[in-house]
Protein backbone atom coordinates (compact mmCIF):
# COMPACT_ATOMS: atom_id res chain seq x y z
CA UNK A 1 0.00 0.00 0.00
CA UNK A 2 1.17 3.39 -1.12
CA UNK A 3 2.33 6.08 1.74
CA UNK A 4 -0.87 8.67 -0.01
CA UNK A 5 -3.49 6.31 0.99
CA UNK A 6 -2.12 5.24 4.45
CA UNK A 7 -1.93 8.58 5.30
CA UNK A 8 -5.72 9.43 4.33
CA UNK A 9 -7.28 6.69 5.54
CA UNK A 10 -5.34 6.68 8.78
CA UNK A 11 -6.33 10.48 8.88
CA UNK A 12 -10.08 9.82 8.37
CA UNK A 13 -9.68 7.77 11.43
CA UNK A 14 -7.46 9.89 13.86
CA UNK A 15 -9.94 13.21 12.39
CA UNK A 16 -13.07 11.36 13.71
CA UNK A 17 -12.27 10.28 16.85
CA UNK A 18 -11.45 12.19 19.96
CA UNK A 19 -8.92 9.85 21.98
CA UNK A 20 -5.79 7.94 21.23
CA UNK A 21 -7.66 4.67 20.67
CA UNK A 22 -10.77 5.78 19.49
CA UNK A 23 -9.65 5.46 15.83
CA UNK A 24 -9.32 1.72 16.89
CA UNK A 25 -12.52 0.96 15.03
CA UNK A 26 -12.49 2.76 11.56
CA UNK A 27 -8.95 1.35 11.40
CA UNK A 28 -9.48 -1.87 11.40
CA UNK A 29 -12.30 -1.25 9.10
CA UNK A 30 -10.51 0.27 6.40
CA UNK A 31 -7.16 -1.76 6.61
CA UNK A 32 -8.31 -5.00 7.93
CA UNK A 33 -11.45 -5.64 6.41
CA UNK A 34 -12.01 -3.27 3.39
CA UNK A 35 -8.16 -3.04 2.21
CA UNK A 36 -7.16 -6.01 3.85
CA UNK A 37 -3.53 -4.44 4.08
CA UNK A 38 -2.60 -5.41 7.15
CA UNK A 39 -4.05 -9.03 9.65
CA UNK A 40 -5.78 -8.70 13.27
CA UNK A 41 -2.89 -9.97 14.29
CA UNK A 42 -0.70 -7.17 13.14
CA UNK A 43 -3.45 -4.42 14.17
CA UNK A 44 -2.99 -6.32 17.95
CA UNK A 45 0.84 -6.16 18.04
CA UNK A 46 0.17 -2.18 17.27
CA UNK A 47 -2.34 -1.66 19.89
CA UNK A 48 0.03 -3.63 22.65
CA UNK A 49 3.37 -1.74 21.45
CA UNK A 50 1.35 1.49 21.53
CA UNK A 51 0.30 0.96 25.16
CA UNK A 52 3.26 -0.30 26.15
CA UNK A 53 5.59 2.69 25.01
CA UNK A 54 6.05 5.81 26.35
CA UNK A 55 3.93 8.93 25.26
CA UNK A 56 0.38 9.26 23.24
CA UNK A 57 -1.49 5.64 22.97
CA UNK A 58 -2.38 7.56 19.61
CA UNK A 59 0.79 6.51 18.47
CA UNK A 60 -0.25 2.92 17.89
CA UNK A 61 -0.88 4.53 14.22
CA UNK A 62 2.82 4.66 13.61
CA UNK A 63 3.00 0.73 13.67
CA UNK A 64 -0.24 0.52 11.94
CA UNK A 65 1.51 2.58 8.86
CA UNK A 66 4.46 0.90 9.76
CA UNK A 67 2.92 -3.03 8.98
CA UNK A 68 0.60 -1.49 5.87
CA UNK A 69 3.48 0.17 3.99
CA UNK A 70 6.56 -0.42 5.26
CA UNK A 71 9.03 3.37 6.29
CA UNK A 72 6.75 5.69 4.14
CA UNK A 73 4.01 3.83 5.69
CA UNK A 74 5.25 4.81 9.42
CA UNK A 75 5.91 8.45 8.45
CA UNK A 76 2.28 8.57 6.69
CA UNK A 77 1.18 7.36 10.21
CA UNK A 78 3.12 10.29 12.32
CA UNK A 79 1.56 12.27 9.97
CA UNK A 80 -1.79 11.20 10.35
CA UNK A 81 -1.34 11.59 13.98
CA UNK A 82 -0.45 15.06 14.47
CA UNK A 83 -2.38 16.45 11.92
CA UNK A 84 -5.17 16.45 13.67
CA UNK A 85 -3.79 18.25 16.19
CA UNK A 86 -3.66 21.46 14.49
CA UNK A 87 -7.07 21.91 14.91
CA UNK A 88 -6.77 22.84 18.20
CA UNK A 89 -5.01 26.48 17.37
CA UNK A 90 -8.50 27.74 15.44
CA UNK A 91 -10.77 26.24 18.21
CA UNK A 92 -8.58 28.23 20.95
CA UNK A 93 -8.56 31.30 19.21
CA UNK A 94 -12.17 31.32 18.60
CA UNK A 95 -12.81 29.92 22.15
CA UNK A 96 -10.50 32.83 23.01
CA UNK A 97 -12.62 35.40 21.41
CA UNK A 98 -15.52 34.60 22.69
CA UNK A 99 -14.36 34.21 26.51
CA UNK A 100 -15.77 37.34 27.59
CA UNK A 101 -19.56 36.03 26.56
CA UNK A 102 -20.96 34.40 29.70
CA UNK A 103 -22.96 31.86 28.08
CA UNK A 104 -19.63 30.74 26.42
CA UNK A 105 -17.48 30.98 29.39
CA UNK A 106 -20.38 29.10 31.51
CA UNK A 107 -19.90 26.27 28.31
CA UNK A 108 -16.48 26.21 28.52
CA UNK A 109 -16.76 25.40 32.25
CA UNK A 110 -18.87 22.75 31.57
CA UNK A 111 -16.57 21.27 29.09
CA UNK A 112 -14.13 21.53 32.03
CA UNK A 113 -16.28 19.52 34.79
CA UNK A 114 -17.43 16.80 32.57
CA UNK A 115 -13.75 16.21 31.25
CA UNK A 116 -12.75 15.90 35.24
CA UNK A 117 -15.35 13.36 35.23
CA UNK A 118 -14.42 11.46 32.03
CA UNK A 119 -10.86 11.95 33.37
CA UNK A 120 -11.84 9.88 36.72
CA UNK A 121 -13.66 7.18 34.17
CA UNK A 122 -10.15 6.76 31.91
CA UNK A 123 -7.90 6.90 35.55
CA UNK A 124 -10.34 4.19 37.06
CA UNK A 125 -9.89 2.04 33.83
CA UNK A 126 -6.01 2.74 33.50
CA UNK A 127 -6.31 1.75 37.54
CA UNK A 128 -8.58 -1.05 37.60
CA UNK A 129 -6.62 -2.80 34.53
CA UNK A 130 -3.57 -2.87 35.92
CA UNK A 131 -4.44 -4.47 39.60
CA UNK A 132 -5.90 -7.32 37.33
CA UNK A 133 -2.88 -7.64 35.17
CA UNK A 134 -0.68 -7.77 38.67
CA UNK A 135 -3.48 -10.59 39.90
CA UNK A 136 -2.99 -12.35 36.99
CA UNK A 137 0.75 -12.71 37.15
CA UNK A 138 0.40 -13.58 41.03
CA UNK A 139 -1.59 -16.53 39.89
CA UNK B 1 6.62 34.51 33.22
CA UNK B 2 6.97 32.91 29.46
CA UNK B 3 9.77 29.96 28.47
CA UNK B 4 11.80 30.38 26.25
CA UNK B 5 11.61 28.42 22.76
CA UNK B 6 14.45 25.59 24.14
CA UNK B 7 12.99 25.34 27.30
CA UNK B 8 9.48 24.71 26.34
CA UNK B 9 10.68 22.63 23.62
CA UNK B 10 12.81 20.67 26.71
CA UNK B 11 9.85 20.46 29.19
CA UNK B 12 7.35 19.09 26.64
CA UNK B 13 9.96 16.37 25.35
CA UNK B 14 10.54 15.31 29.07
CA UNK B 15 7.02 15.41 30.37
CA UNK B 16 4.97 14.13 27.44
CA UNK B 17 7.71 11.21 26.92
CA UNK B 18 8.65 10.23 30.15
CA UNK B 19 5.59 7.49 31.03
CA UNK B 20 3.14 5.26 29.74
CA UNK B 21 -0.25 4.81 29.85
CA UNK B 22 -1.46 7.36 27.33
CA UNK B 23 -1.55 11.29 26.91
CA UNK B 24 -3.75 12.28 29.89
CA UNK B 25 -0.94 10.95 32.44
CA UNK B 26 1.77 13.03 29.94
CA UNK B 27 -0.81 16.01 30.68
CA UNK B 28 -0.75 16.03 34.09
CA UNK B 29 3.00 15.78 34.41
CA UNK B 30 3.07 19.07 31.88
CA UNK B 31 0.29 20.79 33.95
CA UNK B 32 2.48 20.05 36.77
CA UNK B 33 6.00 21.51 35.55
CA UNK B 34 4.27 24.43 33.82
CA UNK B 35 2.36 25.49 36.80
CA UNK B 36 5.08 24.73 39.00
CA UNK B 37 7.34 27.38 36.45
CA UNK B 38 4.61 30.20 36.34
CA UNK B 39 4.23 29.61 33.06
CA UNK B 40 0.60 28.97 33.11
CA UNK B 41 -2.00 28.97 35.97
CA UNK B 42 -5.23 26.46 36.55
CA UNK B 43 -6.88 28.46 34.47
CA UNK B 44 -5.24 28.08 31.57
CA UNK B 45 -4.74 24.54 31.84
CA UNK B 46 -8.30 24.03 32.45
CA UNK B 47 -9.30 26.17 28.76
CA UNK B 48 -6.59 23.94 27.01
CA UNK B 49 -8.45 20.53 28.04
CA UNK B 50 -11.66 21.89 26.73
CA UNK B 51 -10.22 22.74 23.67
CA UNK B 52 -7.83 19.45 23.34
CA UNK B 53 -10.79 17.48 24.49
CA UNK B 54 -13.16 19.17 21.67
CA UNK B 55 -9.98 18.78 19.06
CA UNK B 56 -9.93 15.31 17.09
CA UNK B 57 -7.34 12.96 17.39
CA UNK B 58 -4.94 12.39 20.60
CA UNK B 59 -5.59 14.82 23.36
CA UNK B 60 -2.21 15.54 24.34
CA UNK B 61 -0.83 16.72 21.21
CA UNK B 62 -3.46 19.28 21.04
CA UNK B 63 -2.72 19.93 24.65
CA UNK B 64 0.86 20.56 23.16
CA UNK B 65 0.28 22.50 20.56
CA UNK B 66 -1.64 25.08 22.56
CA UNK B 67 1.41 25.49 24.96
CA UNK B 68 3.50 25.88 22.11
CA UNK B 69 1.16 28.27 20.45
CA UNK B 70 0.47 30.28 23.13
CA UNK B 71 3.94 31.33 23.69
CA UNK B 72 5.95 31.28 20.57
CA UNK B 73 2.89 31.24 18.08
CA UNK B 74 3.78 28.81 15.05
CA UNK B 75 7.55 28.63 15.67
CA UNK B 76 6.48 26.74 19.04
CA UNK B 77 3.43 25.02 18.23
CA UNK B 78 4.85 22.99 15.12
CA UNK B 79 8.24 21.82 17.59
CA UNK B 80 5.86 21.36 20.49
CA UNK B 81 4.25 18.79 18.39
CA UNK B 82 7.60 16.94 16.83
CA UNK B 83 8.87 17.18 20.74
CA UNK B 84 5.45 15.23 22.23
CA UNK B 85 5.27 12.72 19.19
CA UNK B 86 8.61 11.91 17.68
CA UNK B 87 10.48 10.16 20.87
CA UNK B 88 7.63 7.94 21.34
CA UNK B 89 6.60 7.22 17.30
CA UNK B 90 10.58 6.12 16.94
CA UNK B 91 9.91 3.55 19.68
CA UNK B 92 6.54 2.08 18.64
CA UNK B 93 8.58 1.97 15.01
CA UNK B 94 11.59 0.15 16.50
CA UNK B 95 9.09 -2.46 18.46
CA UNK B 96 7.09 -3.22 15.09
CA UNK B 97 10.33 -3.48 13.21
CA UNK B 98 11.32 -5.77 15.01
CA UNK B 99 8.04 -7.32 16.01
CA UNK B 100 9.52 -7.71 19.49
CA UNK B 101 7.05 -9.44 21.86
CA UNK B 102 7.49 -7.71 24.54
CA UNK B 103 4.75 -9.01 26.74
CA UNK B 104 6.75 -12.22 26.41
CA UNK B 105 8.32 -11.73 29.93
CA UNK B 106 6.71 -12.00 33.85
CA UNK B 107 9.26 -9.20 34.77
CA UNK B 108 8.04 -6.55 31.65
CA UNK B 109 4.54 -7.56 32.36
CA UNK B 110 4.61 -6.55 35.86
CA UNK B 111 6.47 -3.77 34.75
CA UNK B 112 3.98 -2.54 32.85
CA UNK B 113 1.30 -3.62 34.84
CA UNK B 114 2.92 -0.61 37.85
CA UNK B 115 3.54 1.74 35.12
CA UNK B 116 -0.26 1.75 34.06
CA UNK B 117 -1.23 1.52 37.91
CA UNK B 118 0.59 4.87 38.86
CA UNK B 119 -0.84 6.52 35.42
CA UNK B 120 -4.10 5.70 36.25
CA UNK B 121 -3.96 6.95 39.53
CA UNK B 122 -2.33 10.24 38.23
CA UNK B 123 -5.13 10.58 35.80
CA UNK B 124 -7.50 10.31 38.56
CA UNK B 125 -5.81 13.06 40.60
CA UNK B 126 -5.63 15.73 37.55
CA UNK B 127 -9.62 15.79 37.60
CA UNK B 128 -9.19 17.03 40.91
CA UNK B 129 -6.61 20.03 39.89
CA UNK B 130 -9.66 20.35 37.20
CA UNK B 131 -12.68 20.54 39.65
CA UNK B 132 -11.01 22.34 42.91
CA UNK B 133 -10.81 25.86 41.55
CA UNK B 134 -14.44 25.48 41.29
CA UNK B 135 -15.23 24.25 44.25
CA UNK B 136 -13.01 26.89 45.70
CA UNK B 137 -14.97 29.98 44.26
CA UNK B 138 -16.87 31.76 47.51
CA UNK B 139 -19.08 33.72 45.52
CA UNK B 140 -23.30 32.38 45.54
CA UNK B 141 -25.32 33.46 43.64
CA UNK B 142 -26.13 37.24 43.50
CA UNK B 143 -29.85 38.79 44.85
CA UNK B 144 -32.79 37.93 42.60
CA UNK B 145 -30.54 34.69 41.82
CA UNK B 146 -29.95 34.78 38.43
CA UNK B 147 -26.61 33.35 38.39
CA UNK B 148 -25.31 29.73 39.46
CA UNK B 149 -22.50 29.40 41.98
CA UNK B 150 -19.26 27.87 40.74
CA UNK B 151 -19.87 24.83 43.15
CA UNK B 152 -23.74 24.38 42.09
CA UNK B 153 -22.43 24.30 38.30
CA UNK B 154 -19.94 21.00 39.84
CA UNK B 155 -22.94 19.56 41.43
CA UNK B 156 -25.33 19.75 37.65
CA UNK B 157 -22.92 19.45 35.43
CA UNK B 158 -20.87 16.47 37.18
CA UNK B 159 -24.19 14.51 37.77
CA UNK B 160 -25.38 14.84 34.64
CA UNK B 161 -21.71 13.96 33.34
CA UNK B 162 -21.47 10.91 35.40
CA UNK B 163 -25.22 10.34 34.13
CA UNK B 164 -24.40 10.10 30.67
CA UNK B 165 -21.17 8.05 31.55
CA UNK B 166 -22.91 5.43 32.87
CA UNK B 167 -25.81 5.12 30.25
CA UNK B 168 -22.61 4.47 28.01
CA UNK B 169 -22.56 8.00 25.70
CA UNK B 170 -19.20 8.21 24.33
CA UNK B 171 -17.17 11.01 25.29
CA UNK B 172 -17.83 13.53 22.87
CA UNK B 173 -21.48 14.07 23.38
CA UNK B 174 -20.69 13.92 27.42
CA UNK B 175 -18.86 17.21 26.77
CA UNK B 176 -21.35 18.39 24.40
CA UNK B 177 -24.43 17.94 26.61
CA UNK B 178 -22.25 19.60 29.61
CA UNK B 179 -21.49 22.43 27.48
CA UNK B 180 -25.02 22.75 26.33
CA UNK B 181 -26.32 22.67 30.01
CA UNK B 182 -23.89 24.75 31.55
CA UNK B 183 -24.12 27.69 29.09
CA UNK B 184 -28.09 27.48 30.51
CA UNK B 185 -26.89 28.28 33.66
CA UNK B 186 -24.48 32.06 33.23
CA UNK B 187 -21.34 32.49 34.78
CA UNK B 188 -21.15 34.94 37.44
CA UNK B 189 -18.61 37.56 36.91
CA UNK B 190 -17.19 40.09 34.75
CA UNK B 191 -16.02 39.89 31.33
CA UNK B 192 -12.48 41.45 32.54
CA UNK B 193 -12.64 39.10 35.37
CA UNK B 194 -11.70 36.15 33.25
CA UNK B 195 -8.61 35.51 33.60
CA UNK B 196 -8.11 33.16 30.99
CA UNK B 197 -8.26 35.16 28.10
CA UNK B 198 -5.04 36.12 26.34
CA UNK B 199 -4.06 39.75 26.31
Amino acid sequence: MNALPIYLLLLKATMTSFAGMGSLPQIRQDFVETHQAISDEQLSQAVLVGRATIGPMGAYVVAVGYFAGGWPGAIAGWLAMITPALVAIPVLTLVQRWLHLRRIRAAVDGVIIASAVLLVGSGAVLTIDAIQQLIRLKS
Amino acid sequence: MRPSLRELLTAIAYEANRTVGGGLVSIELLRRRFTASGWIDSAVHGVFIAVSRFTPGTVVLAYVVMLGWRFHRWRGALPALAAASIPGSLIVLALAATLAEIDRYAAVRALLAVGILVAGVLVVGSAWHLIRPYLEKSEGPPEGGHYVSSRMRVLVVGAIAVALVLLGATPVRVLLAAAVVSMAMPARGTPEGVPYVEK
